[in-house]
């Protein structure tokens, strides 16, 4: 056992004493890859930045959870062990594998160290390689099952805002909050963005006799509130796909304001009839929900989130 | 001059330290397979570049939901250069993934965990789990949307390992549910605990590579060169 | 094995040197980009410009010539990426069209004033400081006048920046 250790110490030593000084030979290469990383570091930092989504809500039911992308492979390989068999997936086979490896040196101990001489060895890492390499790639190409819904920060930073000043205390939104002030998804959005912006700096100015308190805001907290009150309204967010998604599927049959079909019934008020989960039902399968209805499913013809979005932009209408 | 540095040679040894760990001699590798022995002082170097953008960002940054975020945008709105050095230390993280694992794949595909190596390689595994646990702690730093899900949905994994899973989600998540206990949790586990370990492994790990040599690049087995078993 | 360096040949040598300069150049370019821009991270906050920080403080109505108005309002201000509340006040005078603001703090230890309305004085309860109408001392202990705010009238409010200017004895 302990031969071939004597051997590969004695031809080491040999390739030791053919071989070059580390400084300057080696370092030379290890400082100019240092320099091209940062360079690279660099080009990446300055053209696409860190990025930051908008702040942490833990009751948005909207968001598509993405791990970061070297986790992706294990993300997409817990989609192939469903119920029970999940924490093997998640925890059992990783952990197996890194222990495997941990003590590799100890699996694997011949003198051999050429990959194509270890078969076994160099075949194995090649294969998971792939795998994490095919379920990386699966991983990044898996549809996202809400669509992506782009918000305006201004907007966002109004929300926020809204919460924490805790306006809820008097007003409602979506039915939602106290009674002493107006119902504000009725009446804000309806006032210009002059008037909100004055009406914030100080209530009376605007509202001669209004309770509600001078509230201090700073000028661009005003301009958030005033960006939040208008957009108030609508219901679930949908893309700026989801007309262009009816024009192009639905409009034939079916009309919104002036535009489409008169086959189907007119959708211009259906959000005030209908909710977003029963329209999305209806589009995947239209016989589930109405056996006699003539319109087509669409469950092959969109993905799942096309009709979510479209189910979306629908149950806003008319509301 | 000279005198100055005769001084602090003969008050210190660095001339001594310099010649061991600069002037020794390493088995020459031929053409591109040499940029592949570049690998781990990659690594190296973007851990520095980590640490200092590192050092800077947390001159700014609030470990509290209710100012974590606020404080990220205000890095990259506020301070002079701060979107670049929370660009570098973003994109420094997924490079070190990279370059770690790139690193790992030579030393297994090139057979270098053998004799007499092996303890390097285990310090070099350890290493790889504590720089997954520098992205995946960092990433929740910023409290924004993918932050809060995917630390969500990472820690319910761990979460699922049979028996103890539901422990080890309340351990790492700080209680039974995410929140404040979850943002300090991890901001000190990646700011102060895994660094002092990675300085640890770190320094063994080159301290090994120093003191076995660089492994050579394997040749292909003849029967009269002893790597045929006996 | 220990003296290799002097056996290498002159082209050696000088490959060798040539190395060394490459490798220490690239060192000190990577260097420079991360101490320059390490720099100008660290020492931003001297470059950083205060915010105006004007804050409504009340009507112009409200103040009439010759009565000086004391005025509490809540300052809403940014510190770095925190909002901040906090309560203040104000002294007002005005005289003619010309508004004064006064820090409400004496210049002696920082002390409370008050207006007593029969002397037209303002009287410090501390140590009996007295200032004039205009913030002059008029006698007591303070070292020197009043300190003022800067103050505005914007569409019938007044809006004060609450940083104190300090004044001259």
């Amino acid at each position: 056992m302990s031969d071939w250790h004597e051997a590969y110490r004695r031809r080491y030593k040999e390739a030791k004493e053919r071989g070059v000084s580390f400084f300057p030979y080696a370092v030379v290469k290890d400082v100019f890859m240092a320099l091209l990383v940062l360079c690279a570091l660099s080009y990446l930092a300055i053209h696409f930045g860190a990025g930051l989504e908008d702040v942490a809500d833990p009751t948005d039911t909207t968001y598509n959870p993405r791990p970061e992308w070297y986790f992706l492979f294990m993300f997409q390989a817990l989609k192939a062990f469903p119920g029970n068999l999940e924490p093997l997936a998640a925890v059992i086979l990783p952990g197996v594998v890194v222990t495997l490896l941990f003590f590799l040196p100890f699996l694997d101990r011949g003198p051999k160290r050429h990959p194509f001489d270890r078969p076994l060895i160099t075949g194995l890492g090649v294969l998971g390689l792939l795998m994490v390499s095919y379920l990386t790639y699966a991983g990044a190409k898996a549809p996202l099952l809400n669509p992506v819904v782009e918000r305006d920060p201004v907007v966002e930073s109004g929300a926020r805002l809204y919460r924490d000043l805790n306006c809820a205390y008097c007003h409602r939104i979506g039915r939602k909050g106290g009674g002493v002030g107006p119902e504000l998804d009725r009446v804000a959005p309806q006032e210009t963005e002059e008037w909100l912006i004055k009406h914030f700096r100080d209530p009376r100015s605007v509202t001669p006799g209004s309770t509600m308190p001078q509230l201090h805001l700073l000028d661009d907290e005003v301009k958030a509130l005033a960006a939040y009150m208008k957009s108030l309204g609508g219901g679930e967010p949908y893309s700026p796909e989801a007309p262009k998604l009816f024009a192009a599927n639905c409009a034939v049959c079916h009309k919104i304001g002036k535009e489409g079909g008169e086959v189907g019934p007119d959708l211009s008020l259906i959000g005030s009839a209908r909710d977003k989960a029963y329209i999305r039902r209806y589009v995947t399968d239209p016989a589930l929900v109405n056996p006699s209805s003539a319109m087509p499913n669409f469950k092959d013809q969109l993905t799942g989130t096309q009709i979510e979005d479209i189910a979306r932009y629908l149950s806003s209408l008319g509301r | 001059m000279k005198p100055v540095l005769d001084w602090i040679f003969e008050r210190t040894g660095i001339d001594r330290v310099w010649e061991a760990l600069m002037e020794r001699h390493i088995p020459e590798a031929e053409g591109s397979v040499s940029w592949l022995y570049t690998l781990g002082s990659a690594a190296m170097f973007v851990f520095t570049v980590q640490a200092v953008t590192g050092a800077l960002l947390a001159m700014n940054y609030v470990p509290s939901p209710d100012h974590a975020y606020d404080s990220v945008k205000f890095i990259g709105d506020k301070v002079i250069l701060g979107g670049f050095i929370r660009g570098l230390h973003h994109w420094g993280a997924s490079f070190m993934v990279v370059i770690v694992v790139l690193h790992f794949m030579r030393t297994y595909f090139m057979g270098a965990y053998k004799y007499p190596r092996e303890g390097t390689w285990m310090v070099g595994i350890a290493l790889l789990g504590v720089v997954i646990g520098f992205g995946f702690t960092g990433y929740l730093l910023p409290w924004d949307q993918k932050a809060y899900w995917a630390t969500m949905v990472g820690t319910n994994i761990a979460g699922q390992t049979p028996f103890v899973g539901p422990i080890i989600s309340k351990i790492l998540k700080g209680g039974v549910d995410m929140g404040a206990a979850t943002l300090t949790r991890f901001y000190a586990i990646h700011v102060l605990i895994l660094p002092a370990i990675i300085g640890i492994l770190i320094g063994a790990h080159l301290f090994l590579v120093v003191w076995h040599g660089i492994s050579e690049p394997p040749q292909r087995a003849k029967p009269s060169d002893g790597q045929e078993k006996p | 094995m220990e003296h290799e360096s002097p056996s290498g040949s002159g082209a050696e040598m000088t490959r060798r040197t040539f190395l060394t300069w490459v490798s220490g150049a690239c060192a000190a370019a990577i260097g420079a980009v991360l101490s320059a821009s390490g720099l100008a991270y660290f020492v931003s906050p001297a470059f950083r410009k205060d915010d105006e920080g004007w804050v409504d403080v009340g009507r112009l109505a409200d103040l009439k010539a010759g009565a000086p108005l004391k005025l509490d309002y809540v300052e809403r201000r940014k510190d770095a990426w925190a909002t901040t509340e906090k309560r203040a006040s104000v002294w007002l005078v005005k005289d003619g069209d010309k508004v004064t603001a006064f820090d409400p703090r004496c210049t002696h230890l920082g002390c409370p004033f008050r207006w007593d309305d029969a002397k037209k004085q303002f009287l410090c309860p501390c140590h009996a400081g007295v200032f004039a109408v205009d913030g002059k001392v008029v006698s007591g202990p303070p070292p020197r006048p009043l300190d003022r705010y800067s103050v505005k009238v914007e569409a019938g409010r007044l809006l004060v920046n609450s940083k104190p200017i300090r004044s001259e004895a």
